[in-house]
């Protein structure tokens, strides 16, 4: 009957009730929106490095990241990208040599990443062929094509089929150059791709290192869902000599970001939790001044403090939770369908692809933060009737009974 | 008839003010079972703190009460709370009915905390109601009954734990003549059917003239008692 008697209670002043559950309906929706939508910053930034710069592991000569000395090639290259090619769950592989060096137009110069690709491999991993924006993937420039970001181009202040110079050290140490034209510019939300990276065809690059058909570079992709460090242990058990490494090992400021993100949506939690734990607060606490006379003379007919302490938690977690799951309902249907639509962000696109981001982004929030939203909501609702409760069994019968 | 009620010595002194005053000085009263005893006296002569303390509701500042025996005075919060549920009955002057639950679920209660099981409670809730002329309002909730249905409801609510006795704090007080003589009339029948022991304090005539003991208060000191 206590279950029944606080329900009942709820509804005693249905506006001041409704007024609670609104707010942490609203509360609870907006909660789950931010958080879908902050999910979505992370895991459009994180998916559009994994897919244009990192992919999801690479393997390296172990010496070669530390100061991309092009003389720490990977020795059996071609074993690697047998065992590759065999898993289930490596979905495309690319191999690229790689030399850090100069870029100069008539107008400029400045240092860049060199990377020597092979196209259509290169395309299968990171897609590189669908940042184009002006020109073409690597086609109708016949000798020494190169592909450099719109940043870059900029820089240089050269365009489609202008002629650049790549300058840097070859296998020997001499400097060496060679002359590309342009063949393509390419657009990208990645600050790396687009204002410090120049791609031109494996073939070429290695012709001017002079390193035959060594490779310093083997990235992969996987199938969506795959444990990518569990992967990049399996391959380096197999392969000692050499170094794998997941994408997380790659780029920690990607791990950094996601526990960022984790941790701020923690916070989000606690902060409109702690706004809707004073709402209820102070809810209840009317309620319960409201109802001294009764709750004394229940005390006085028998009914002991912990059965009175326990009527007004239930109270309360009754006031608490009925809004949640409604919240939380409006909140998953908004996540879901925007999470289709995408948010359209194209009047701030260039300010957000400057910092990486994509300007469509997908809300998204995985059953775990709704499993966290539903453990705030609860630990709310318990620890907003605590005080209620307290308040309300520190009254004596006597005292209650005869108050106005 | 056994004592159920010993008051010896007791006196309750307040100290709100500068100047003590003295509630209920050195009383002494015994109340034998199946009595209906009216306590009766001008305002501020120490009904209510008497009534009080009888109820366990208060502690006497000297002195002790003892029921069937036991000395609820030096009993502890807690221990009281259970022998109030188990022994008193409690009818007060604004009924104090629970507003979220119907008259039948009001009698229901008391049995609840009690942890009598569903059928006894709905038949026994059922059986005062109608002694108290009220099954037909058995679902309707406070806000739907009148003052003195609303009182019937609280004896009935009061009788429903079979206690040893009922304290009722000016049972009438808010009862307009015709609600007041039919609830003296209900509440002498449960006396005289069920040996109900009713005590109440009062100064309205009508309770007084159906009262089979009138104790007499003045100034916190017993004046007069006397049965009929």
């Amino acid at each position: 009957m206590i279950a029944i008697i606080a329900w009942r209670n709820v509804w005693r002043n249905k506006g001041r009730s409704l007024v609670v559950i609104g707010a942490m309906t609203v509360g609870i929706w907006a909660l789950t929106f931010a958080g879908g939508f902050m999910q979505s910053f992370l895991t459009s930034y994180i998916e559009s490095a994994i897919r244009h710069e990192t992919s999801n592991g690479q393997v390296h000569h172990p010496e070669f990241t530390q100061d991309y000395d092009i003389q720490y090639n990977i020795k059996d290259y071609e074993s690697i990208l047998g065992f590759l090619k065999q898993s289930e769950v490596v979905e495309s592989v690319t191999t690229r040599s790689l030399v850090n060096g100069m870029i100069s137009s008539s107008r400029q110069a400045t240092g860049v990443k060199i990377i020597g690709i092979n196209p259509e491999e290169e395309a299968k991993v990171t897609a590189l062929n669908t940042l184009i924006s002006e020109g073409t993937y690597f086609e109708g420039i016949s000798r020494n094509p190169v592909l450099i970001g719109n940043k870059l181009a900029e820089k240089l202040k050269v365009n489609v089929r202008s002629k650049v110079v790549l300058t840097f050290q070859d296998i020997e140490g001499n400097i060496t150059a060679g002359s590309f034209r342009v063949a393509g510019i390419l657009n990208a939300s990645s600050v790396a791709i687009s204002e410090s990276s120049a791609y031109v065809l494996k073939s070429d690059l290695n012709r001017l290192l002079n390193i035959g058909d060594n490779i310093h570079e083997i990235a992969y992709t996987t199938v969506t869902g795959t444990d990518d460090e569990a992967l990049a242990n399996r391959i380096q058990t197999n392969f000692e000599n050499d170094k794998v490494e997941s994408w997380k090992e790659i780029s920690p400021a990607l791990v950094f970001m996601e526990q960022m993100m984790a941790s701020m949506l923690k916070i989000l939690i606690i902060i409109i939790m702690s706004a809707l734990a004073f709402g209820i607060i102070n809810t209840m606490l009317m309620a319960v001044l409201e109802r001294i006379r009764e709750l004394g003379m229940l005390m006085a007919l028998g009914m002991k403090r912990a059965k009175v302490f326990l009527m007004i938690i239930v109270e309360t977690i009754y006031l608490s939770t009925v809004g949640g799951p409604v919240g939380l309902f409006i909140g998953y249907a908004t996540i879901s369908y925007l999470g289709k639509v995408g948010i359209d962000l194209t009047d701030y696109s260039e300010g957000l692809e400057a910092i990486g981001y994509n300007s469509i982004l997908y809300p998204l929030l995985q059953p775990m933060d709704y499993v966290q939203i539903v453990i705030g909501v609860i630990m709310t609702a318990f620890l907003a009737s605590i005080y209620p409760a307290w308040k309300a069994i520190k009254l004596k019968p006597i005292d209650a009974l005869h108050a106005i | 008839m056994s004592t159920i009620i010993k008051a010896i010595n007791i006196s309750k002194v307040y100290h709100k003010s500068t100047v003590p005053v003295h509630a209920v000085n050195n009383l002494s009263l015994n109340i034998e079972e199946g009595e209906f005893t009216a306590i009766v006296g001008p305002s501020g002569c120490g009904k209510t703190t008497l009534l009080n303390i009888l109820g366990g509701l208060d502690q006497p500042t000297e002195g002790k009460v003892e029921v069937d025996g036991t000395d609820i005075s030096s009993m502890k919060d807690s221990e009281l709370i259970d022998f109030r549920l188990r022994n008193i009955g409690f009818v007060f002057q604004a009924y104090n009915l629970i507003p979220v639950l119907t008259a039948r679920e009001n009698v229901e209660f008391i049995m609840l905390l009690q942890k009598r099981n569903k059928k006894e409670r709905h038949d026994r809730a059922m059986e005062l109601l109608e002694s108290m002329d009220i099954a037909d309002k058995a679902n309707s909730k406070p806000s739907q009954l009148s003052g003195g249905q609303q009182q019937r409801v609280a004896v009935a609510r009061a009788l429903a734990s079979k206690p040893r006795f009922i304290l009722a704090d000016e049972p009438t007080a808010n009862l307009d003549s015709s609600s007041t003589n039919n609830l003296l009339d209900l509440m002498a029948k449960m006396n005289e059917e069920q040996k109900a022991t009713f005590i109440f304090s009062t100064h309205d005539q009508r309770v007084m003239d159906k009262a089979r003991r009138i104790v007499t208060l003045e100034d916190g000191a017993i004046v007069s008692d006397v049965k009929r």
